[in-house]
């Protein structure tokens, strides 16, 4: 991959009259020289994809801050593309006008001459690439981005968030429809689980999106439920991006959290040691993942479905060959309460017996979730 | 394609005249492509296979399946069967974690390798898609760390299956929260949590391995999971490779104790020189392992058989497969390559065993920026040769790309230590005027066995042979030398030769690692 190590400050092309085009109203704000090269300045790398698609498909600024945009041209089926960023609310106007500019486009770069644009690139060939030092327009606002390409705008733009908070990616108008699948993991897919670093979990984690809207995070070094949360599934392009560094987001907070360090089953009695866990897979069904372990000697199905017509979660356990009684500890807090199908608790503990413990559901509903 | 896309040259050519006119710094790189890709195309036809839409198009593993399908692991994790015949791919799983190598199992499964585990994928149902997913084996560490990677399997001529455990790097510390064993040798692990790794990451070495065989070669029993610790001392061993003889070559990368990239033999039990997973060796005596002498270390440990010149020859080896031995392949047939990451390029690796040693050269094979880099995982499929690329935050590339030979080039084909200098097998008959000792300069050089990241080329010296003798048929050249030091690596330079069809060599830098002078002369 090739990369002109060029940093092209906003002032340099500015007065060289070619690729930054700085809308005079603008000026105060937009046409500041970047910070001195000798302090630090945040990096944004973007990167156009196959598919018509920046990547990532939107980030977030102060307003003011100044910024290094380090744009790379990753299409690997050979179309060119360039980055415009755009005042608020201009993405339309800005591609009609380009497409307008018909055959002089080319010698323009597909530039339309605009006070809506507030900085560009050139032209990208596949493997090129671009640097732009900015400093963010002081006023909070969602900036969108967008390549003027004959053909590419109505489907290849993002979105800058300036002070203004991020929805959640699949319900953010100001970014591709597509783009909430190309970023979240499994592409709205529900249920899917996704094998991914995972914050507030052991190294081996499972992401799990269930049918309708919750998710959990499912421990397979522990073999357990660790946290639940309802929404969009987790955003992994920034691990996906680089080399496993930055941990997917979960777009909202987990409602419910495990305890920590405590692996919930117990055989014999409620008070007998915890077993040593160990994965052995899971089975991929169409009503989500059933996962398999040995809880000591133990062998445990154990599925997270959706509570039906619930606010939660529902964990369906099946142990086929228990020896004994089964105990399984799942302590309501503040906002969320434990039921089971089957089995009599006992201040937070499930008693099962065998029997029971061949196929037992346990509901986790929570006043912090919906239906 | 767009119609409306203007063509890669003309586009860029326009954007240098457009920079030249305004005198503003260019923003494009230019896609001019260099004289050396211009003949190599010649020689070698490249072109590329699309990947499946939707899917991230970095691959980590490529294999071809019994039933002649190619079988590619992605980096989002995806599994994808493509079939030639209906020249299409088919999802067969989702979800894996960072799958970095895939391999038919013996029983109709699919083995692959994820950052956590190796995990058996089977269709039960005959719907063509995955839905038993198997833990084969997870008994190894996690730190959490970026760049615990997970490479293999490989099956050995047992049966046995092998893995191979990347280290953590000291560009991150370790997450709160890690699976399996802690190895109390070295930086206390609360120092971890401190907060300021900077602070402390110089001590935890640049590379380390303190949970459980990282940095190591785990052997195993595919049907039973049973594992055991194969060897010790590697930093990224991205490749591992049985040839047919059944000799075990696995390569790493560059770094630190990697003075440059080696290819190693390796051997049960054996050491290969980066010493932080010393402390997972049974025997080991609780030293920190970082902290030994250098003395220790080196006599502790098997030299490379082949060293793959820094920034020569590659930066970064990927994946060991060998040419099969079809007319499609020429003469380079049974010959091992690899990929490397950081050019578009695959090398050959031409190793032989020496009075029990093992050494060998390395040399270009097909080397062009129509590769593109990133050259990660690789398999022939009928005539062809299939490049998969991945690049993550580094150097490397996207997509699959194809090579087929369609015209032997003038090659060095092979090289062989003599007691006196080296034997040179040429595609094609020499010219003459290749009996000048003149035409065979060289230099010879070593690199530093020790922690910093790399070395320098040590005692650098230019060689000139004493005397050439070519074979009555001119493919064969002894080269000799007054001198041969042992523990150099012997790098020529070949441009100066000339067949005698006139051609000159097409990639004419090859470098002998040259552990041991053979005492009797190679057959």
């Amino acid at each position: 991959m090739r990369f002109l190590p060029v940093l092209v400050s906003l002032a340099t092309l500015a007065s060289a009259g070619l690729t930054a085009q700085v809308a005079p109203a603008a000026a105060p704000e937009t046409a500041k020289p970047a910070a001195p090269a000798t302090q630090k300045i945040r990096t944004v790398k973007l990167k156009m994809r196959d598919g018509l698609r920046f990547e990532p498909p939107r980030f977030e600024a102060k307003p003011g801050e100044a910024l290094v945009i380090e744009i790379e041209n990753g299409d690997t089926t050979d179309l060119t593309h360039n980055f415009v960023l755009l005042r608020p609310g201009t993405r339309e106007t800005v591609i009609t006008s380009a497409l307008a500019l018909a055959e002089k486009g080319p010698a323009q770069e597909f530039i339309p001459a605009s006070s809506d644009i507030l900085v560009h690139s050139q032209v990208l060939a596949p493997d090129g690439a671009a640097k732009i030092t900015l400093t963010v327009p002081g006023e909070p606002g969602i900036y969108p981005y967008v390549c003027t390409f004959p053909g590419h705008g109505m489907i290849m733009y993002g979105a800058l968030y300036a002070g203004v908070t991020l929805p959640p990616l699949d319900k953010d108008p100001n970014i591709p429809p597509t783009a909430a699948q190309t970023t979240v993991a499994g592409a709205g897919k529900r249920p899917f689980a996704q094998r991914i670093f995972m914050p507030e979990a052991g190294p081996a984690a499972i992401a799990v999106a269930l049918a309708g809207s919750q998710n959990v995070c499912w421990d397979a070094g522990q073999c357990r439920l660790r946290y639940a949360w309802q929404g969009g599934f987790i955003d992994a392009s920034a691990n996906w991006a680089g080399n496993g560094l930055v941990l997917p987001v979960v777009p909202t907070k987990p409602w419910w959290r495990a305890p920590k360090d405590d692996f919930p089953l117990r055989f014999g009695s409620a008070d007998a040691a915890a077993p040593t866990p160990k994965f052995l897979g899971y089975a991929a069904t169409p009503s989500g993942p059933i996962f398999r372990y040995r809880a000591g000697e133990t062998e445990v199905f154990e599925q997270v479905i959706p509570a039906a017509g619930r606010p939660g979660i529902a964990v369906r356990l099946q142990i086929p060959r228990a020896k004994g009684p089964v105990f399984y500890r799942a302590a309501n807090d503040e906002n969320s309460k434990w039921s089971s199908s089957v089995g009599t608790w006992n201040g937070g503990v499930l008693t099962l017996t065998p029997a029971q413990a061949a196929d037992v559901t346990l509901t986790l509903t929570s006043a912090l979730c919906t239906p | 394609m767009n119609p409306l896309a203007l063509s890669r040259p003309l586009m860029s050519a326009a954007l240098i005249a457009t920079a030249l006119l305004s005198a503003a710094p260019a923003l494009v790189a230019a896609e001019a492509l260099p004289a050396a890709g211009a003949r190599v195309a010649e020689f070698y036809s490249i072109g590329k296979l699309a990947t499946p839409a939707g899917v991230d198009p970095q691959i980590g593993g490529l294999a071809l399946m019994p039933d002649g399908r190619m079988v590619a692991a992605f980096h989002h994790g995806e599994v994808a069967f493509y079939d030639f015949k209906k020249s299409s791919w088919k999802i067969f799983a989702e979800g894996l974690h960072e799958p970095l190598g895939v391999l038919p199992g013996k029983d109709g499964s699919l083995l692959v390798m994820q950052r956590p585990e190796l995990t058996r994928l089977r269709d039960t149902d005959g719907d063509g898609v995955a839905d038993s997913y198997e833990t084969v084996f997870d008994d190894f560490g996690m730190t959490g760390n970026y760049h615990e990677f997970a490479f293999g399997p490989v099956r050995g001529p047992d049966g046995k299956l092998f893995v191979a455990l990347n280290l953590a790097s000291a560009g991150d510390t370790i997450r709160p929260e890690i699976r399996g064993e802690w190895s109390p040798i070295g930086l206390a692990r609360d120092r971890f949590y401190a907060g300021d790794w900077k602070k402390y990451a110089t001590e935890a070495g640049r590379m380390y391995g303190r949970v459980k065989w990282r940095g190591c070669v785990v052997e195993l029993d595919e049907t039973t999971g049973a594992s055991s610790l194969y060897a010790t001392g590697f930093r990224s061993p991205d490749g591992m490779f049985f040839d047919s003889a059944g000799n075990f070559y696995v390569n790493d990368n560059q770094g630190d104790w990697r003075g440059t990239s080696p290819v190693h033999i390796v051997k049960r039990g054996g050491f290969y020189g980066h010493p932080a997973s010393l402390v997972w060796r049974p025997d080991w005596d609780g030293s920190e392992p970082l902290k030994q002498p250098v003395e220790r270390l080196n006599a502790l440990r098997t030299l490379p058989a082949i060293n793959i010149p820094y920034a020569i020859y590659g930066n970064s080896p990927t994946q060991m497969v060998t040419i099969p031995q079809t007319a499609a392949w020429g003469p380079f047939g049974g010959q091992m390559i690899v990929g490397e990451m950081n050019s578009g390029r695959v090398l050959r690796l031409l190793p032989e065993q020496v009075d029990g040693v093992w050494q060998g050269a390395c040399v270009n094979f097909v080397d062009s920026p129509a590769l593109r880099g990133g050259i990660h995982r690789l398999v022939f499929a009928g005539d062809t040769l299939y490049l998969g690329r991945t690049h993550l935050i580094w150097a490397g590339g996207e997509g699959i790309g194809t090579v087929k030979l369609t015209k032997t080039p003038f090659e060095a084909l092979n090289l062989h230590a003599t007691p006196k200098g080296f034997r040179f097998e040429f595609t094609a008959p020499l010219d003459v005027s290749a009996a000048d000792p003149m035409r065979w300069a060289g230099q010879r050089y070593f690199y530093k066995y020790h922690e910093p990241y790399g070395s320098p080329q040590m005692d650098l010296t230019p060689v000139t042979p004493s005397k050439v003798t070519l074979s009555g048929d001119g493919h064969i050249a002894d080269v000799e030398f007054a001198e041969l030091k042992p523990g150099y690596i012997y790098d020529f330079d070949l441009a100066g030769l000339a067949s005698v069809a006139g051609d000159t060599v097409l990639n004419p830098r090859i470098a002998y690692t040259l552990n041991r002078v053979p005492r009797v002369p190679a057959k």
